[in-house]
């Protein structure tokens, strides 16, 4: 519908690119909030912020290593509802609540640092392959090739076996194999956007390589990596609640996965809550993430930015 | 919304019979900012075995009315705002019955006619072809959809249930299978067989050499000269009453767009089929159209045959236009450029849309839509200066006489 | 290369007569690659041995139809792309020109000491692609560029200060408020001002948007700007506008263009001389009104013919043109147009191609064809699945039913059981031959090889 003479937005006089820029940044956070799902997510997301940044405020820390769920022999397998533990307790006598509030600074840890290793690590391989091209290109593709071959759990288990179970070993194996999803996005970014006149007029205009690719290759190129790093943000948590709940993880943390594979033996007994409520956060973490990153794709498409 | 109706000149009957006459016809679109008024009370016929050039710059409306004859406007955003097009088929015509609105018919009907009484050529031929499907088997749709008796003829009155199914393509997973087998497989095969004949005969008109090789090719094999011929072939195919021709030839050579207009002007004198050819480009428009719509901002500016409107421009929209076209005659840097901006269309005022960039523009322009009138025998313009000469203070005999030199 | 000689190559803008751009010999091939390891089997030549000047001042126009290199041609000579082979030379004076055709007619094995320091160092002060330091910042803020779609060639997260005033910072020559104030003049001189500068590209039209690629381009004060189709998206009233701001902006600068575009109409409005290219090859040169009053060239006649002209006759039809461009891997070796050509003659070039062309259109003879060994593209043996096939093509080519200008060019021809040999009479490649004062064409008809018809 070319044919439509487009209404040109309206614009207050502008005063500074500083004020522009940030009026740019406000109208696209409008826009997402407009949708109402969208709303949902973020709202999910800032409460298990809150509650993961609250934690040592709202309950007592475990001592001597607050990440390891406390145990009272005394008040083993409590159902929700009783004194003191309004979510139950474990085999172990761990307070349910306790596991689920300190489970959210858990993930918090895993997805922030998951994601911001692979997708730094993601986007200089993507990029030195996009931007560069030939050679480089191929080699690089090549690895990345090997990387995706990876079943993430088999290795995962690799790992576990030579450098035992644990939280930090999960990071590792996470990180090792997730960072190739960025280097293909960007990479396939990059390779579209070097086809635009604008970065032949950098070129032309007498930029540098380095600069060009700064302020023209890679701001158009990272919105993708953005939505899918948002999403990813959710995803992580799924996987490793996985692996832990394989065993991968240490035995007695509190983290989600680990409780709900704790939990799991009661089950058939009847003793639903040990892993029914850290299985809904993981639910409910993913599923935010996974709104709030349809949102931001939905007002970041292209087609939509060009209006 | 204003009245343009065509006042005189769109009598039924006058000047020959009618294929199609749109009516006051307003389509707008929903968007954020307001209702985009994108066609506005737009009024034209379009005569049996004519070519009608709809001309105007970007944003001018004229692609969604040509879009609008086959129901293509993607509707939300765009909302139907009033108006009609009336159309009369040749059936129609030989027996004497009226037209249909083709807004507003039912959708097995509009099915009918799309792609068999009235046909669309598009500008990028790249785009219009599907790249999984060989050129034969995309031209022998059209035969299926509309010709599927033709197909059956050799079969007698009564061909087998089974075949018909297949030649309308109705064919459930179970009959495929059956008519792979040897008795209905020699049937199926004579239906695909006339299909091919009739393919390669559209081909063969469009002067497509080799058209057999063609049918077994794919889009991307092709040329853009090609491949627009594969279009016009498929457009053709159904000897359609209208064809409707959205920038053809934009996306192509100068010397291949040559050819292809004249291809389309011979097809269309042999199969009297009447054209809406829909083009920016002025000079294009004056080579191949017999009569011309000049389209600004929603609206019918200036219609009337090509030499009328070519050789004496009553509208000053048309008279800037033409002066903005690159000529021999124009010194550098003394082009005569239109000043200002296509005005916004969002919930416009009534008013002469061209009014802010007029040279002669006067109060009443800005104030009321000037009506649509016949200037002069067959000749039509919808602005102030002939209509209110007195409340301008310029009559039509006062402006500046407009000649373009020929050679 | 010194400072002082660059600073000297700077100020020179304004001495004599001095073409900006030099082009000899110039080509660009494109890599075929096929197979699993990617072998190059083959090149497209999108620019194939170009030679012209663009003098000081003047608006050369470059004109032809999709794939005759003239996009190219421009990347080229700009910068954008390094060419495969001849030299794109910026400020060459006549006189060193002059030297170095001397040196490079000398085959380069036998080349003296003296000649060959001589050609290093005039290609180090003027080559393009040899050019380093000071030279080459010369030359990078001298030759600008306006590209046709301005959407795609304005960044669309980068304010229009900031597009304009990039090239300010990137060479140092402003910043601050003072680099606000030389972009506010730069776009007030394309006529738009100060309100425009916080805004980004998407909020403007077309013709603004041609309007703020200008300024970008203008902002190093250059010498010489390529234009590659700098009106073909916009509307004519918007590209009447911008025509006429280009104009004014040469005139007040003295700036130099190289007008590229297939708008016959546009081109010869603000060229004084065009250069019409066919599949990579200029075919003819000289000034506007000589080209479009006189073509000396059957193609500038083509494109004539098939432009639709408000100014003509209306009952002028235009006329297009038969035919295929042939494969630009592998161009005829005589003159390139001749496969379309309505005048071709029997010197023209004729090939084994074209004999098979006009069998597989004709006839449908070559149904049975098995194969085409070919020894050059003159002279090859047609492999047919059966004698009595090859008898029957053997009759058709010389039953007398070959087009007039192809069958003279016909060396011999023989059928032997199921082949056929066919040798055509080779011809030297069409050069481009000055047939009046500043007007060159390669076609035969005109040249001083038309004595051999």
């Amino acid at each position: 519908m070319a044919d439509v003479a487009q209404p040109r937005t309206v614009i207050p006089p502008a005063t500074g690119a500083l004020s522009v820029r940030l009026r740019r940044t406000g109208e696209v956070t409008v826009q997402t909030l407009r949708n109402p799902v969208t709303v949902i997510g973020l709202v999910i997301i800032v409460l298990m912020f809150a509650m993961a940044l609250l934690a040592p405020v709202i309950t007592t820390p475990n001592e001597p290593n607050p990440y390891q769920m406390p145990r009272d022999w005394t008040a083993l397998n409590e159902p929700p509802g009783t004194a003191g533990h309004p979510l139950g307790t474990t085999a172990h006598g761990g307070d349910v609540l306790y596991g689920v509030i300190w489970g959210s600074r858990t993930s918090l840890r895993l997805s922030i640092i998951v994601v911001a290793v692979t997708v730094t690590i993601g986007i200089v391989v993507g990029s030195l392959a996009g931007f560069i091209g030939g050679k480089v290109d191929e080699i690089l593709m090549r690895v990345v090739d090997v990387f995706l071959a990876i079943p993430e759990l088999i290795f995962a288990l690799a790992i576990a076996a030579v450098l035992g179970p644990s939280f930090t070993n999960i990071i590792l194996a996470l990180a090792i194999v997730y960072w190739v999803k960025y280097a293909r996005i960007i990479r396939g970014q990059i390779i579209h956007v070097k086809q635009n006149e604008y970065v032949d007029s950098a070129r032309v205009i007498g930029d540098t390589k380095f600069r060009i690719y700064l302020k023209d290759v890679l701001p158009n190129s990272i919105t993708p990596v953005m939505v899918q790093a948002t999403m990813d943000m959710g995803a992580i948590v799924l996987v490793g609640a996985t692996l832990s709940f394989i065993g991968l993880s240490e035995a007695g943390l509190a983290e989600w996965g680990v409780l709900v594979s704790e939990g799991q033996v009661g089950i058939s007994t009847g003793r639903w809550w040990a892993s029914t409520f850290p299985g809904l956060m993981i639910f409910l973490w993913a599923l935010a993430f996974n709104l709030v990153g349809d949102g931001l794709r939905d007002v970041l498409d292209p087609r939509t930015e060009s209006r | 919304m204003t009245s343009t109706a065509a006042v005189g000149i769109s009598a039924e009957g006058a000047a020959g019979a009618l294929v199609a006459s749109v009516q006051d016809l307003s389509i707008h679109f929903k968007t954020k900012a307001g209702m985009v008024h994108a066609v506005d009370g737009v009024s034209f016929d379009i005569r049996d075995g004519e070519t009608l050039g709809l001309v105007g710059e970007t944003g001018c409306g004229k692609s969604v009315t040509a879009r609008s004859f086959m129901r293509l406007v993607a509707s939300p955003p765009g909302v139907y705002a009033g108006g009609k097009i009336d159309f009369w088929s040749s059936e129609a015509r030989a027996a004497g019955g009226g037209p249909v609105n083709l807004l507003t018919i039912a959708d097995d009907e509009m099915l009918e006619i799309r792609g068999n009484r009235i046909a669309m050529i598009f500008q990028d031929p790249g785009k219009a072809l599907n790249p999984a499907l060989s050129i034969g088997n995309q031209l022998a749709e059209v035969f299926l959809q509309h010709r599927s008796e033709e197909l059956l003829e050799s079969f007698g009155p009564n061909p087998p249930v089974i075949i018909r199914r297949a030649a309308n393509q109705e064919s459930g997973k179970v009959e495929r299978v059956l008519l792979k087998l040897p008795p209905l497989r020699s049937k199926a095969a004579k239906v695909r067989g006339e299909v091919e004949d009739r393919v390669a005969a559209a081909l063969a008109e469009t002067q497509i050499p080799n058209p057999r090789k063609v049918m077994d090719r794919y889009p991307h094999e092709l040329s853009g000269g090609m491949k627009q011929r594969v279009l016009i072939a498929q457009a053709l195919a159904c000897n359609p009453d209208l064809l409707i021709a959205d920038e053809p030839t934009t996306a192509l050579d100068v010397t291949i767009q040559a050819k292809i207009l004249k291809l389309i002007r011979e097809l269309q004198q042999r199969h009297h089929t009447s054209v809406l050819y829909i083009s920016h480009d002025l000079s294009l428009v004056r080579e191949i159209s017999d009569r011309v719509a000049v389209m600004y901002a929603g609206r019918i500016a200036e219609i009337g045959s090509t030499d009328d409107v070519f050789r004496q421009p009553l509208h000053p929209y048309t008279r800037s236009l033409m002066a903005a076209v690159p000529s021999s005659r124009n010194k550098r840097g003394e082009l005569a450029a239109i000043e200002g901006n296509v005005p916004e269309l969002i919930d416009p005022q009534p008013s002469c849309r061209f009014h802010t960039r007029c040279p002669y523009a006067a109060e009443v322009c800005g104030e009321v839509d000037p009506r649509f009138l016949r200037h002069d025998f067959e000749h039509g313009v919808a602005c102030h200066i002939y209509d209110e000469p007195a409340e301008l203070g310029i009559g039509p005999d006062k402006l500046p006489s407009y000649e373009r030199r020929t050679r | 290369m010194t400072s002082v000689q660059a600073e000297w190559l700077e100020r020179d803008r304004s001495v004599g007569d001095r073409p900006v751009m030099t082009l000899l010999g110039v080509e660009k091939y494109f890599p075929i690659k096929d197979g699993v390891l990617q072998k190059v089997v083959g090149h497209v030549k999108a620019v194939d041995g170009v030679s012209l000047e663009v003098r000081r001042g003047e608006t050369l126009g470059l004109v032809g139809e999709s794939g005759c290199g003239k996009t190219t041609l421009g990347r080229c000579i700009s910068g954008i792309t390094s060419p495969t082979g001849g030299g794109i030379y910026f400020r060459l004076s006549d006189v060193d020109r002059a030297a170095l055709e001397d040196i490079l007619a000398v085959p380069e094995g036998d080349r003296t000491s003296e000649q060959r320091k001589r050609m290093e160092q005039i290609e180090s002060r003027h080559l393009v692609t040899a050019l380093t330091g000071d030279a080459w910042r010369a030359y990078r803020r001298n030759c600008q560029v306006v590209f046709q779609d301005a959407f795609s060639s304005l960044n669309p997260r980068q304010l229009v200060k900031d597009i304009v005033g990039r090239p300010l910072r990137i060479h140092k020559e402003a910043s601050g408020a003072e680099l606000t104030e030389r972009v506010v003049s730069l776009l007030e001189s394309v006529g738009m001002g100060r309100q425009h500068l916080f805004r980004y590209p998407h909020q403007f039209s077309g013709g603004q948007r041609q309007r703020i690629s200008i300024a970008r381009a203008l902002a190093l004060d250059p010498e010489f700007i390529v234009l590659d189709e700098p009106t073909s998206a916009l509307d004519v009233s918007v590209q009447a506008q911008i025509l006429n701001l280009l104009h004014e902006l040469q005139r007040d600068r003295g700036l130099t263009y190289l007008f590229i575009s297939h708008d016959l109409g546009v081109v010869r409005l603000m060229s004084d001389r065009i250069a019409v290219m066919y599949l990579g090859e200029v075919v003819e040169q000289g000034t506007a009104t000589e080209l479009f009053e006189r073509p000396r060239h059957p193609y500038t006649d083509a494109l004539l013919a098939a432009n639709p002209d408000l100014d003509a006759d209306v009952d002028k039809e235009i006329e297009g043109l038969e035919g295929t461009v042939p494969d630009p891997a592998n161009p005829p070796e005589g003159c390139r147009f001749h496969t379309r050509c309505p005048v071709a003659t029997p010197i023209c070039g004729w090939e084994v191609d074209d004999a098979v062309s006009w069998l597989s259109v004709e006839t449908d003879l070559l149904e049975s064809m098995t194969g085409v060994e070919r020894r050059s593209n003159f002279d090859a043996t047609l492999a047919f699945a059966d004698d009595d096939s090859a008898e029957a093509v053997g009759k058709a080519i010389s039953g007398g039913s070959m087009p007039p200008a192809m069958s003279p060019a016909l060396e011999s021809m023989s059928v032997e059981a199921s082949k056929v040999l066919l040798k055509f009479r080779p011809v030297a490649p069409v050069e481009l031959e000055m047939v009046e004062p500043g007007h060159v064409t390669s076609c035969v008809l005109h040249t001083s090889r038309r004595r051999e018809l």
